[in-house]
């Protein structure tokens, strides 16, 4: 092999190498079909390029012009009678052959449809997780939900579930004074539990901010006398009655899927439901997850 | 035959426009009627989600974000049920986009809010912090061109059947309705917002650019 | 032959496009080295308050190159090429001339507003059709100007058989001219709505998946007619005429010229795959695309044998390697098109760095490499003066092939890597990766893009300081040269 066809394979070489290498450390999975094709696809563009071009170029070393001219002659330009070069014309002849034979028989035969294709490949998903994660025990859902959360939620709550300084709930802890006492004046009606609607102001002044106080102090001590209201529905240890009404202590399963479940419009801002986007294990695991901030 | 088409250059021009005009019939005629169908419930574009349309072309967001999502797993996951043709039956012209330097936003509406969007658009750092998409605070202060949405509005009611004006569906009327109409939709927007300017202008009877725009991201969906 | 006749040619109006090319060439590059720098580097987006973001000037960029600098090129060269070709001299009618020089100032103004409107934002957001009605209105009426110029110096030609470049310009002008107006069909809303709102908005004819298969039809038609086409018209003159070499083939140029016509525009729907249109489109879009490598892989090829033997040639003569390095170029991004374009590649390449990491394998290495290595041949003889500095030349040849290796290396594994981290799925079935996360592992290649682009830039330059010294300083040359271009 002359040095010109040489430099430009290890040129071909040198960048799938480092595709690969880059992928690779990505941890993406160079079994699955398409990314097998692509990289496939990838090489035959650089080893057919240089390689071809390297051919064609060494011959302007090796070879000399030669054969018939035409009588054209065009501003000092003229042109050989010269036969087609071999592997340029089998090879067209072989695509159009190869596209005649796909069009009629390779493709129509297949009936494609991608819509087909993308109903097989969530088939193929569930068999292999849905099933797999039925009965996934704790550590395995914090994990996953952690995964989801970084992908889903993060975009509003920041990657640390902080809320971004205010911008959305800040899940490491459960409400916040304010938040409370706007509750508490507004009322609320959006969260579907059993319960229905809290009414709007259920207490004010001194009480509410004694109870809200208390509330985000971790309802330790002596609970103030005007929280005897709200326990009526959140309990006297604030966590909801078993589901009927929303734990306000910490979040807890029950809450999170409601919240995923109808979204939830506050004083912060609004987030939107996820009703529909994710599945019934992903929502555990997010709560999970939730819960282990 | 190609000796002579070459000393014939009407007949070289011919041969060359038959040559290449033919496959743009076939390819796209077949499937013209069948693909500007709406998909059922389909409804068009208030006359505020129109403006908000323009400043989404104006300020060239479809050079990273796509509007198109495939069928693949992978994107329905990330953003929502796969794309049908019918749901850009009102599309005129079409967003799809051909670069995703940003994420796809054709059902953003589903999973982002007015709050975050105004968060989003005034410095995009302060909820992604390695975002690289540019902060477009202009939006929150230049005012949208409603009166041109509401001609679109009439255009395509009128030379394309689009379907305002009835029951159940969008009212467009006349321009003072359009516009009080555009106004009032506003309103509740900006009530989500925590801007003052904003606020200020809106209550002023103007439009910013960035409410008509949130009016059309929480549209997409 | 050897006749001084040659001199005789009025090269007025391939001047005229000659500074515009430069010009739009700057400026197109500038705009396009710095979004390559904002995308490395965000905070670059408020250079110039609203005006100055990535997207508002990407467009400038992308319209800027293609109508402004590579039309510039395509009219440059074809109003030099075809006097030649057809021996014939546009002052030999009056009629003719008038038309050039209308044809160029009602471009270079109309050019103007284009710029000063899709500044604005005015725009139809139809990518490569972005111009507002008006704008459209001036630029079919450039076109109809530059076809009655065209084919005015045809019907008044010496030489009765046309050279295989006046093919080419012929298509260019035919297949631009059929989609140019289907895509462009809109209704301006203002008058349709009674007087209500901006004069210059519309709305398309054609809406959602229909307006997306027209739009592609064109948009990928576009790059064949003005990427693609016109620049063969070019290497098929300057490659010979620079060289001295008789072209390779007749039946390979006859073969690929009307392989490529028929075949290109089977192709666009490969911009369309996995999208709402029919899957039979898609599909016809994907197996056309892959035919497509042969007639494109033609032209290139007969270019490279037609220099069989001249190794000297191609050490020793600067414009030489610009073009055989052109004709790679050419061959690299017409087998990778075709590649992305198979359905199960396109799943990965398709919204990716890949596709612009195509696309400037095309444009650099093949589009503007070209141009350049024409214009440089004609200098001397449209100016009568020596080529100011081959050194020069040289020295950009190697910055520019470096910015173009680390240009399309660097947005192919960027591109690669985040269609792959889309997709990923972690052991819990789960996407991988967050959307932000596939955006911050491209830093990296975004800095060496922006890097490469500053080296292209400066190669360009290097070249329009070369061209401009040709024009005012360098040395006078009495007799034209036959061939290779004199340079100092
Ligand atoms: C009549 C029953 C009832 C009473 C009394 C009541 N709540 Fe509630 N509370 C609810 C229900 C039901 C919800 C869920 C509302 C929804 O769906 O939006 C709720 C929601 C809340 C929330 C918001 C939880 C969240 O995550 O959004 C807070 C905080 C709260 N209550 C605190 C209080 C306090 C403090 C009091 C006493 C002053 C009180 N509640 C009294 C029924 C009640
Ligand atoms: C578009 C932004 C957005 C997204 C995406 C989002 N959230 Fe929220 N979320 C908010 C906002 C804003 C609040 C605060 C609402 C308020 O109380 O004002 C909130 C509140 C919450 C709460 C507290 C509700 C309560 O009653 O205290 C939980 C739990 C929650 N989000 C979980 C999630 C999870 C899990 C995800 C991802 C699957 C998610 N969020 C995605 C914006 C978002
Ligand atoms: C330079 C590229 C760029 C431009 C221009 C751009 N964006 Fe973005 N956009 C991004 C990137 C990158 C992200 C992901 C990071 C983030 O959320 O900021 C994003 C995210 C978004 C999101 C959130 C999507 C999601 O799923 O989280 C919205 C909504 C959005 N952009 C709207 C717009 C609008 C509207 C415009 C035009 C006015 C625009 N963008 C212009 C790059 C861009
Ligand atoms: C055989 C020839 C070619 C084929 C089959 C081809 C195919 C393709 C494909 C499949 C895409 C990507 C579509 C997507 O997924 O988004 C594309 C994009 C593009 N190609 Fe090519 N290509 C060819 C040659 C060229 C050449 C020679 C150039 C330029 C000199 C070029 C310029 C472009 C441009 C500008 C785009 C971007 C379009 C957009 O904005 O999305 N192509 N091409
Ligand atoms: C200094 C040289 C150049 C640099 C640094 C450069 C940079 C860029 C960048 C950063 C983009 C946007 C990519 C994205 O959105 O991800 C782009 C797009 C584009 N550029 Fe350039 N460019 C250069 C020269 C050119 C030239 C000379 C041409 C044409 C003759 C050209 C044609 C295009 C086209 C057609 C697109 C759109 C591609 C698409 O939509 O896929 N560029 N360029
Ligand atoms: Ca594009
Ligand atoms: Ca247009
Ligand atoms: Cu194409």
């Amino acid at each position: 092999m002359n040095s010109l066809m040489i430099k430009a394979l290890a040129f071909s070489a040198v960048l799938m190498g480092a595709t690969i290498f880059v992928v690779k450390y990505m941890n993406v999975d160079l079994s699955d079909p398409v990314n097998l094709i692509t990289m496939l696809g990838a090489a035959a563009i650089a080893f057919l390029t240089f390689g071809v071009a390297a051919k064609y170029i060494n011959q302007m070393k090796t070879d000399k012009a030669e054969g018939e001219l035409t009588d054209d002659n065009w501003d000092g330009i003229g042109e050989y009678k010269n036969e087609l070069p071999g592997g340029w014309a089998y090879s067209f002849l072989g695509t159009i052959i190869w596209a005649m034979w796909y069009w009629t028989v390779g493709y129509p035969v297949n009936a494609y449809s991608q819509i087909g294709e993308y109903n097989k490949e969530v088939k193929a998903y569930n068999a292999q997780f849905q099933e797999m994660h039925k009965n996934a025990d704790a550590d395995t859902l914090q994990a996953m939900g952690e995964s989801i959360f970084l992908v889903q939620c993060a975009p509003c709550h920041g990657e640390t579930a902080d809320g971004l300084s205010g911008k959305a709930q800040d899940l490491t802890a459960r409400m916040a004074k304010d938040q409370i006492l706007d509750v508490i004046a507004k009322g609320s009606n959006q969260l579907g539990f059993p319960m229905g609607a809290m009414p709007a102001g259920m207490a004010s002044g001194a009480d509410a901010e004694a109870i809200a106080d208390y509330i985000v102090g971790g309802m330790q001590g002596q609970a103030p006398a005007a929280y005897a209201t709200c326990a009526a529905c959140h309990g006297a240890d604030g966590q909801g009655m078993n589901g009927m009404s929303p734990n306000i202590t910490k979040y807890d399963e029950k809450i999170v899927t409601q919240v995923l479940a109808n979204g939830k419009k506050g004083m912060i801002g609004k987030m939107p439901s996820f009703n529909n986007r994710l599945t019934p294990v992903q929502e555990k695991a997010l709560a999970t997850y939730l819960q282990s901030l | 035959m190609f000796h002579w088409l070459e000393k014939n250059p009407f007949f070289f021009a011919v041969g060359v426009f038959l040559v290449i005009a033919f496959a743009g019939l076939v390819e796209i005629l077949p499937n013209f009627g069948e693909a500007s169908r709406p998909v059922v419930g389909l409804k068009p574009y208030t006359v505020l989600e129109l403006a908000g349309k323009e400043v989404y072309k104006k300020d060239n967001c479809i050079a990273c974000h796509s509007q198109l999502i495939r069928p693949f797993k992978s994107e329905t996951d990330r953003y929502g049920q796969y794309s049908l043709s019918g749901e850009y039956a009102y599309d005129r012209p079409f967003l799809w986009g051909s670069k995703r330097t940003g994420p796809d936003l054709h059902r953003i509406g589903n999973y982002r809010s007015t709050d975050w969007h105004e968060n989003h658009m005034w410095d995009p750092k302060s909820v992604i912090p390695q975002s690289i998409m540019p902060a477009y605070k202009h939006q929150f202060s230049n005012i949208a061109d409603i009166e041109t949405a509401y001609a679109e509005a009439v255009t395509v009611k009128e030379l394309f059947n689009t379907p305002y004006d009835v029951d159940g569906g969008v009212a467009l009327g006349s321009w003072e309705d359009a516009r009080a109409a555009a106004l009032a939709e506003a309103k509740e927007i900006a009530a989500d917002m925590k801007n003052q300017d904003v606020k200020d202008l809106v209550a002023n009877d103007q439009i910013p650019e960035i409410v008509a725009l949130i009016a059309y991201m929480n549209k997409l969906k | 032959m050897q006749s001084n006749a040659a001199l005789e040619y009025d090269y007025s109006v391939a001047k005229l496009f000659t500074y515009t090319t430069i010009l739009f060439g700057i400026l197109g590059m500038l705009i396009g080295t710095l979004i390559a720098a904002q995308m490395a580097f965000p905070e670059l987006n408020y250079l110039l308050g609203e005006y100055g973001t990535f997207s508002r000037l990407r467009p400038l960029h992308t319209n800027i190159v293609i109508f402004g600098f590579t039309l510039s090129g395509v009219w440059a060269t074809a109003y030099y090429v075809s006097q030649r070709v057809l021996k014939v001299s546009m002052a030999e009618s009056k009629f003719l001339m008038a038309l050039g020089k209308i044809h160029f100032w009602l471009y270079f103004f109309g050019a103007l507003a284009a710029v000063i409107t899709l500044g604005m934002g005015i725009t139809q957001s139809k990518e490569y059709a972005v111009f507002e009605w008006p704008i459209d209105v001036v630029i079919v009426l450039i076109w109809v100007i530059w076809g009655l110029s065209l084919f005015g110096l045809i019907g008044i030609r010496r030489e009765k058989s046309l050279y295989i470049s006046m093919w080419y310009y012929i298509a260019t002008f035919l297949g631009i001219a059929m989609l140019y107006l289907f895509n462009n069909m809109a209704i301006p809303t203002y008058f349709a709505s009674g007087g209500y709102g901006s004069i210059f908005h519309s709305v398309s004819v054609y809406s959602g998946t229909n307006d997306a298969l027209v739009q592609w039809w064109y948009g990928h038609n576009a790059v064949a007619f003005g990427f693609t086409v016109p620049i063969i018209a070019m290497i098929y003159y300057f490659l010979p005429k620079e060289s001295g070499q008789a072209i390779y083939s007749y039946k390979l140029s006859l073969l690929s010229f009307w392989g490529l016509m028929f075949v290109y525009l089977w192709a666009g729907s490969h911009h369309l795959i996995w999208s709402t249109v029919p899957d039979w489109m898609q599909t016809m879009g994907s197996i056309f695309s892959v035919v497509l490598i042969l007639p494109s892989w033609g032209s290139a090829i007969n270019m490279l044998l037609t220099m069989k033997g001249e190794w000297n040639q191609l050490t020793e003569n600067p414009l030489i390697k610009l073009m055989v390095l052109a004709s790679t170029f050419y061959m690299l991004s017409t087998i990778e098109g075709p590649i992305q374009s198979i359905k199960s590649v396109n799943a990965i390449a398709h919204f990716t760095d890949w596709i612009p990491g195509h696309v400037h394998d095309g444009v650099l290495g093949w589009v503007v490499f070209m141009i350049m290595a024409a214009l440089f041949h004609m200098a001397p003889r449209m100016f009568k003066k020596e080529i100011y500095s081959k050194k020069l030349i040289d020295m950009q040849f190697w910055l520019q092939t470096t910015a173009i290796v680390l240009y399309f290396t660097s947005m192919w594994i960027a591109g690669i890597t985040q269609g792959m981290m889309w997709r990923a799925v972690d052991e819990y079935g789960n996407l991988m990766y967050s959307f932000i996360d596939t955006v911050a592992v491209l830093h990296p290649y975004y800095t060496i893009r922006a890097v490469a682009g500053v080296l292209y830039l400066l190669g360009f330059f290097m070249f329009a300081y070369n061209m401009i010294l040709t024009m005012t300083a360098a040395k006078t040359i009495d007799t034209e040269p036959q061939f290779r271009s004199p340079m100092a």
